[in-house]
C-alpha cells in the first residue's frame, strides 16, 4: 500500500538546516498495524505528515496505492487525503466552535456526502465509539479520553484505508489510553491500515511491527506477530 | 457545506462579542454613509431624467465676450422663441418659461402667496408632467386658464374639486382652474406650484420684442430625427440675424442631460459643475467604506492565531485552500449583511438631517427592486473587500505548522496592518484639516465688514397697493416714530438684480465692458442702510427735488471709471442723465467671499420693488413689527404681511459654506469614529497577545507608565507617519478649495499641526484604555493564565 524510497526532508531556517528525514525507505502493506518509535526530534512526525500528504518531501519517491504522489499539487493532495486517510493527533485537534456531531461530520462534508447519509454515518460511528450521548456537546465539555474518541470517530467516519496516529495516547491516562488503543486495534482488525507514532512500549505492543528511527533514518524493525 | 460555514461563523461571532460589535458597527456606519451618498448621487444623476423627450430638449444659451472673457448665460429675450420657430424647420416646439412670479391667490376668504411661472402652452407636450385632471393639450390654451399642482390646489380648495373653479390672482384677474398636475418630484428644476399661459402675459403688456431685455428661458424641442450639429451652426447666428445691436453675441443650444451637472462655464467652455461635487462625494463614500473594511481586515488578521488551528484541522480532514477562502469570504459577507441591515436603520434615522443638509427630499423606496439590488451589491462588495485579504491570509496557513502551535512571525502579520492603519489616519487627518479650514474661512468672511448696518433693518416687497400708498405708509411710519428712516429700493440690500456695461461717462473707453451693479433707492438710502459717506451726501428729496436723478457711487465704481473727483460728474444710463452727489464706502451686496463690484445707486427716477425700514436701536422689536403690520394692513389689506430682516438674509449668504462645513465635520467624525473602533480592537488584541511579556516586565520592575508607553508607542509612530503623508495632500486639496474665494484665509502650518495633534490625541485616548488596563493588571495572575 505504501512504499517510500530514499525520502529526504530538510528544514531550513535562517541560521540552521535540520535534516528531518535522511534517505528513509519504508514499506507498509495493506491491513498492517505499524508503530513508529524513536527519540524526540528523530523525524517521526515529519514522516507521518508526509505520509498523510500534509507535507512535501524534498527528495525521494512516495508511492501510495500504486500511485506516485510525491509531486502532487495542493488540489490532488487534498483529494487523495480526504478519501483515503484519517488522522488522530496527540492534542485531539477538534474545532472548539463545533459540536461533537459537527466535528465528526466535517470530513463527510468535504467529500460531498449528502446530509441524510452524513447523519446516518456519523451516528453509526459515534455509536461505535460509545460517545453518541455526547453528540451535542462541545469539545471543552468532554474529558480527554472522550475527546480522543471523537477524534478517532472523525478519522474513521469516511472509512479511510489508512489511519495515521501521532502519539494518540500522549495526553491520556492509562485507562483512557488503553481504550483508544482498543479502538484502533478493532479498526485494524476490520481491515484499516494503521501507522502510529508512539513513545510508549506498552502501546506499541498492540501493533504488528515496530519501526525504530534515529536521526531521520530507520534503524531496526521488530516483527511482533 | 454552507450550513457548516454559517454555523461556525455565527458561533464565532457570538463567542467574540467585542470583535463582532466593533466589526458590525464599523461596517454599518461605513455602509450607511455609502448608502446616503448613493441616494444623493442617484438623485443628482437622474435629475430631470424622467422626461420622455429628454434627448431632444435643449435650452437656448448666450455666449458673448466681456473684457476679453467669454461668458455664457441662459436667460434670453422673449422674442427669441418666435424666431426659432420661424427659422428652423427641424424644431418641433419652443416653450418659454418666465423668470417666475410670486402671486397672491384669493379664493373665498383664503389669501395665499405662492411661486409659479408663466409658460407657453406647449409646456406639457415638451416636458413629462402628469396631469391628474384636465387635458394636457388644452389646459393652457385660454389666457385666464391656470394649472395648479396637486398640493397647492389642496391648500386653496381643501377637499373641493378645484376643476373649473374661479381663482382671483393679484387681486385683479379671475382665472379658471383647467388642470391639476401631479406634484413635481424632487429631482427636477421645474418645481412650479402653478402655471399660467403666456397669452396672459401678452394681454397684460408683458410680452415685448426687445432683444435687450433678457428675462426668460427658452426651451427647444427638436423633431425626432433632427441633427443637432447642423442646427447648432445655424443657431449660433440667430441673434446677429435679428438684433442690430447683437455685436459679438452668439447663441447655442444646451442639451438637457448637461443642465444639472455640467453647466459651469469658464471662458465659454463647460468647466465642471455639480458633477465635481458628485465625484468628490463618491470618493469620500468609497473611502469611508474602505476604512470600515480595513477595520475588518485588521481585526481578522489580528485574530488569526485563534483561527489558525481551525484552518489546520480543516485542511487535515480534506479542505482545500479555495474552499477555506470561500468559507472566510462567506463569513465576511454574512457580517457585511448584518452591518447592512443595521445600516438601513442608521440611514432611516439620519435621512431627515441629511435631507436638510443636502436640501433634498431623499427617501428609501422599499418596494423598488433596484434599491434592493443596490443594497445587496453594497453588502457583497463590502463583504468581498473586507474579507478578501483575511481570507487569503488565513487560508494560507500550513496545517503542519499551526497544529504544532508554531506562531506566525509577528512582524510579517503586522506590516500590512500598519499600512492600513496609516491609510485610515491619513484620511482622518485630511478631513480634520478640511473641517478646520472651512470653518476658519466662514468665520473669516463673517467677520468681514459688510459696509452697512444690517441690524434693526427690515424689508418687505412692494406687493399689491404698497407702491401706490408708499408715501402715506412712509409718512405714518416716521410720524408714529416706529421707524427712524425709510427708503424704497429696487432689490433687497442683500441682492443685486441688475447690472450693465452700458453706462456712459465723460472719458469712457468705448471698448470698456466693465459690469456695474445697478441699484435704485429713492430717499435717505445712506441713512436707512447705515452706509458710510466718504464724500458728498445722501439722497435728500425733501431738500433737493433734483435728487430724483442724482446718483451715489461706491469706491469700486470710482476706481473703475477712473475718476479723480466724482462729485458733480454726469453718468448716462438707460436714456437718462444722473448727477453724482455722493461717494459711499464699498459695501457687500453680493458674495462676502468676493471683491465688491462697482455699483451705482440711482435715485427716485428708477423702479422699485422693496421697502426698507430702519427701526430705532434699542426699541422693542416685537411692538415695532406689530405697529408696522397694522400700517401695512391699513394700506395693503388684501395682501399678507411678509417681512424679512436684512441681517437674516445676510447670514443666509453663508448657508452653503456652512453646509459644506457641516458635511466635512460629519465625515471627519465618522472617519475618526470608524478608525478608532478599529484601533481599539487592534490594541485589545495587541494587549492580549503581550499579556505574558507585560507580566514579566512588571515583575522585573517596569512602571505602569513605562508599559503604557511601550504599548502605545507603535501606534503613535503610525499616526505620525499618517500626519506626514496627510499634510501635503491636505495642503493641495485645501488650496484648491480656497481658490474659489477671493476673500480668503491663507493656509498656515499651525492648522495642520492642530489636526495632527488632534488625531494623535484621539488615537492615544483610544489605545491607552487597553494599554492602561493591561499595564495595571496583576502580573501574577496574567502569568498563571499562560
Ligand atoms: N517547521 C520546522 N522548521 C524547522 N525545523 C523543524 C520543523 N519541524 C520539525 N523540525 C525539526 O525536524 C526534526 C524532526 O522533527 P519531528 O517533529 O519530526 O520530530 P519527532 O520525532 O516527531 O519528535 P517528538 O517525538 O518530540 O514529537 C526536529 O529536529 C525538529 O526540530
Ligand atoms: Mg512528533
Amino acid at each position: 500500500m505504501i512504499k517510500i524510497t530514499n525520502l529526504e526532508k530538510v528544514y531550513r531556517t535562517e541560521e540552521v538546516e535540520t535534516v528531518a528525514l535522511n534517505k528513509l525507505s519504508l514499506e507498509v502493506k495493506e491491513g498492517e498495524f505499524v508503530s513508529v518509535m524513536g527519540p524526540s526530534g528523530c523525524g517521526k512526525s515529519t514522516l507521518l505528515n508526509i505520509l498523510g500528504l500534509l507535507d512535501d518531501p524534498d527528495k525521494g519517491s512516495f508511492i501510495f496505492n500504486e500511485v506516485e504522489v510525491a509531486g502532487f499539487n495542493e488540489r490532488k493532495r487534498a483529494d487523495m487525503r480526504k478519501h483515503n486517510i484519517g488522522f488522530v493527533f496527540q492534542s485531539f485537534n477538534l474545532i472548539d466552535e463545533l459540536t461533537v456531531f459537527e466535528n465528526v461530520e466535517l470530513p463527510l462534508i468535504y467529500t460531498g456526502v449528502k446530509s441524510a447519509e452524513r447523519k446516518e454515518k456519523v451516528e453509526k460511528v459515534l455509536d461505535k465509539m460509545q460517545i453518541m450521548h455526547r453528540r451535542n456537546h462541545y469539545p471543552q465539555q468532554l474529558s480527554g479520553g472522550q475527546q480522543q474518541r471523537v477524534a478517532v470517530a472523525r478519522a474513521v467516519v469516511n472509512n479511510p484505508k489508512l489511519i495515521l496516529a501521532d502519539e494518540p495516547t500522549g495526553n491520556l491516562d492509562s485507562s483512557n489510553g488503553n481504550e483508544v488503543m482498543q479502538l484502533l486495534t478493532e479498526l485494524n482488525e476490520q481491515g484499516t491500515t494503521i501507522i502510529m507514532v508512539t513513545h510508549s512500549e506498552h502501546d506499541s505492543r498492540y501493533s504488528h511491527r515496530i519501526i525504530r528511527m534515529l536521526d531521520g533514518q530507520t534503524v531496526t524493525e521488530n516483527i511482533l506477530v | 457545506m454552507f450550513r457548516n460555514y454559517f454555523v461556525i461563523a455565527i458561533r464565532n461571532l457570538l463567542k467574540n462579542k467585542g470583535f463582532t460589535f466593533i466589526n458590525i458597527s464599523g461596517l454599518a456606519v461605513g455602509m450607511a454613509c455609502a448608502i446616503l451618498i448613493m441616494l444623493w448621487v442617484e438623485s443628482e444623476l437622474t435629475f430631470d431624467g424622467f422626461h420622455e423627450n429628454r434627448d431632444r430638449i435643449y435650452e437656448a444659451w448666450n455666449r458673448d465676450s466681456f473684457s476679453g472673457e467669454l461668458q455664457c448665460w441662459s436667460v434670453t429675450p422673449k422674442v427669441l422663441a418666435k424666431y426659432i420657430r420661424e427659422d428652423f424647420p427641424e424644431v418641433q416646439d419652443v416653450v418659454r418659461v418666465d423668470w417666475g412670479a410670486n402671486y397672491l391667490f384669493s379664493y373665498k376668504d383664503k389669501r395665499i402667496k405662492e411661486d409659479g411661472n408663466i409658460v407657453d402652452s406647449g409646456f406639457f407636450n415638451m416636458f413629462t408632467f402628469k396631469l391628474l385632471k384636465g387635458d394636457k393639450k388644452t389646459a393652457l390654451n385660454g389666457s385666464y386658464n391656470i394649472v395648479l399642482s396637486e398640493s397647492f390646489a389642496k391648500k386653496i380648495f381643501g377637499n373641493e374639486d378645484p376643476m373649473g373653479k374661479i381663482l382671483k390672482v393679484e387681486n385683479s384677474d379671475n382665472f379658471t382652474v383647467t388642470g391639476i398636475m401631479e406634484d413635481a418630484p424632487d429631482n427636477t428644476r421645474f418645481k412650479y406650484k402653478y402655471l399660467i399661459p403666456w397669452s396672459y402675459a401678452r394681454l397684460k403688456g408683458n410680452d415685448d420684442e426687445n432683444w435687450g431685455n433678457n428675462s426668460t428661458r427658452s426651451y427647444v424641442l427638436l423633431k425626432p430625427n433632427a441633427s443637432i450639429e447642423s442646427l447648432q451652426t445655424k443657431f449660433k447666428d440667430i441673434r446677429k440675424k435679428h438684433d442690430n445691436e447683437a455685436g459679438t453675441g452668439e447663441m447655442f443650444l444646451y442639451p438637457m442631460s448637461r443642465w444639472r451637472l455640467y453647466s459651469n462655464f469658464t471662458n465659454g467652455k463647460e468647466d465642471g459643475g455639480l458633477i465635481n461635487m458628485v465625484q468628490l462625494f463618491i470618493i469620500i463614500a468609497s473611502f469611508i467604506l474602505l476604512i470600515a473594511c480595513i477595520n475588518f481586515m485588521n481585526l481578522s488578521t489580528a485574530r488569526s492565531e485563534k483561527r489558525a488551528r481551525e484552518v489546520g484541522i480543516r485542511k487535515v480532514v480534506g479542505a482545500r485552500r479555495i474552499g477555506l477562502i470561500g468559507q472566510f469570504i462567506s463569513e465576511s459577507i454574512l457580517l457585511a449583511l448584518l452591518g447592512g441591515i443595521l445600516s438601513i436603520g442608521i440611514v432611516l434615522l439620519a435621512l431627515p438631517g441629511f435631507n436638510k443638509l443636502a436640501d433634498k427630499a431623499l427617501f428609501i423606496d422599499f418596494t423598488n427592486g433596484w434599491y434592493w439590488m443596490a443594497f445587496f451589491m453594497v453588502v457583497i462588495i463590502t463583504g468581498l473587500l473586507a474579507g478578501s485579504y483575511p481570507a487569503f491570509f488565513l487560508s494560507a496557513f500550513n496545517p503542519v505548522k499551526v497544529l504544532k502551535g508554531l506562531k506566525q512571525q509577528a512582524n510579517k502579520i503586522i506590516t500590512p496592518r500598519k499600512v492600513l492603519v496609516v491609510l485610515q489616519f491619513t484620511f482622518a487627518i485630511v478631513l480634520i484639516v478640511a473641517t478646520i479650514v472651512i470653518r476658519k474661512q466662514i468665520g473669516y468672511a463673517q467677520a468681514r465688514q459688510s459696509g452697512y448696518d444690517k441690524n434693526n433693518l427690515m424689508y418687505h416687497f412692494l406687493t399689491g397697493d404698497l407702491e401706490k400708498n408708499y408715501d402715506l405708509l412712509r409718512n405714518d411710519l416716521l410720524q408714529e416714530n416706529i421707524a427712524s428712516s425709510v427708503t424704497k429700493t429696487s432689490s433687497p440690500l442683500t441682492e443685486s438684480w441688475s447690472n450693465s456695461w452700458g453706462m456712459e461717462w465723460e472719458g469712457k473707453d468705448p471698448n470698456d465692458k466693465t459690469l456695474f451693479n445697478r441699484f435704485y433707492a429713492d430717499n435717505q438710502i445712506v441713512k436707512t442702510a447705515g452706509m458710510e459717506i466718504i464724500k458728498g451726501r445722501d439722497f435728500d428729496l425733501n431738500t433737493y427735488k433734483t435728487d430724483s436723478f442724482a446718483i451715489l457711487v461706491n469706491e469700486a465704481a470710482v476706481k473703475a471709471m477712473g475718476m479723480k473727483d466724482p462729485i458733480g460728474k454726469i453718468i448716462r444710463d438707460n436714456g437718462a442723465e444722473w448727477t453724482i452727489i455722493g461717494l459711499v464706502k464699498d459695501f457687500i451686496i453680493e458674495s462676502p467671499y468676493k471683491n465688491v463690484n462697482p455699483m451705482l445707486i440711482e435715485g427716485a427716477g428708477g423702479w422699485f420693488n422693496v421697502i426698507n425700514i430702519r427701526y430705532q436701536t434699542g426699541s422693542n422689536m416685537q411692538s415695532n413689527i406689530k405697529k408696522t403690520e397694522a400700517l401695512f394692513k391699513k394700506y395693503n389689506s388684501e395682501y399678507p404681511f411678509e417681512y424679512k430682516f436684512v441681517d437674516d438674509d445676510y447670514a443666509a449668504k453663508f448657508a452653503n459654506e456652512k453646509k459644506t462645513g457641516t458635511m466635512a465635520t460629519v465625515f471627519a467624525i465618522l472617519t475618526i469614529f470608524i478608525s478608532c473602533l478599529g484601533l481599539f480592537g487592534l490594541s485589545t488584541f495587541m494587549a492580549e497577545n503581550r499579556v505574558k511579556e507585560i507580566g514579566i516586565r512588571k515583575i522585573l520592575g517596569s512602571s505602569i507608565t513605562g508599559i503604557v508607553g511601550l504599548l502605545s508607542k507603535e501606534f503613535m509612530i503610525l499616526v505620525g507617519i499618517s500626519f506626514i503623508i496627510a499634510t501635503p495632500l491636505a495642503w493641495l486639496a485645501m488650496g484648491k478649495l480656497l481658490d474659489q474665494f477671493t476673500y480668503r484665509i491663507d493656509l498656515s502650518l499651525d492648522l495642520f499641526i492642530y489636526a495632527g495633534l488632534g488625531a494623535l490625541l484621539i488615537a492615544l485616548a483610544t489605545i491607552s484604555f487597553q494599554a492602561v488596563k493591561a499595564a495595571v493588571a496583576n502580573p501574577v495572575r496574567s502569568l498563571r493564565s499562560e
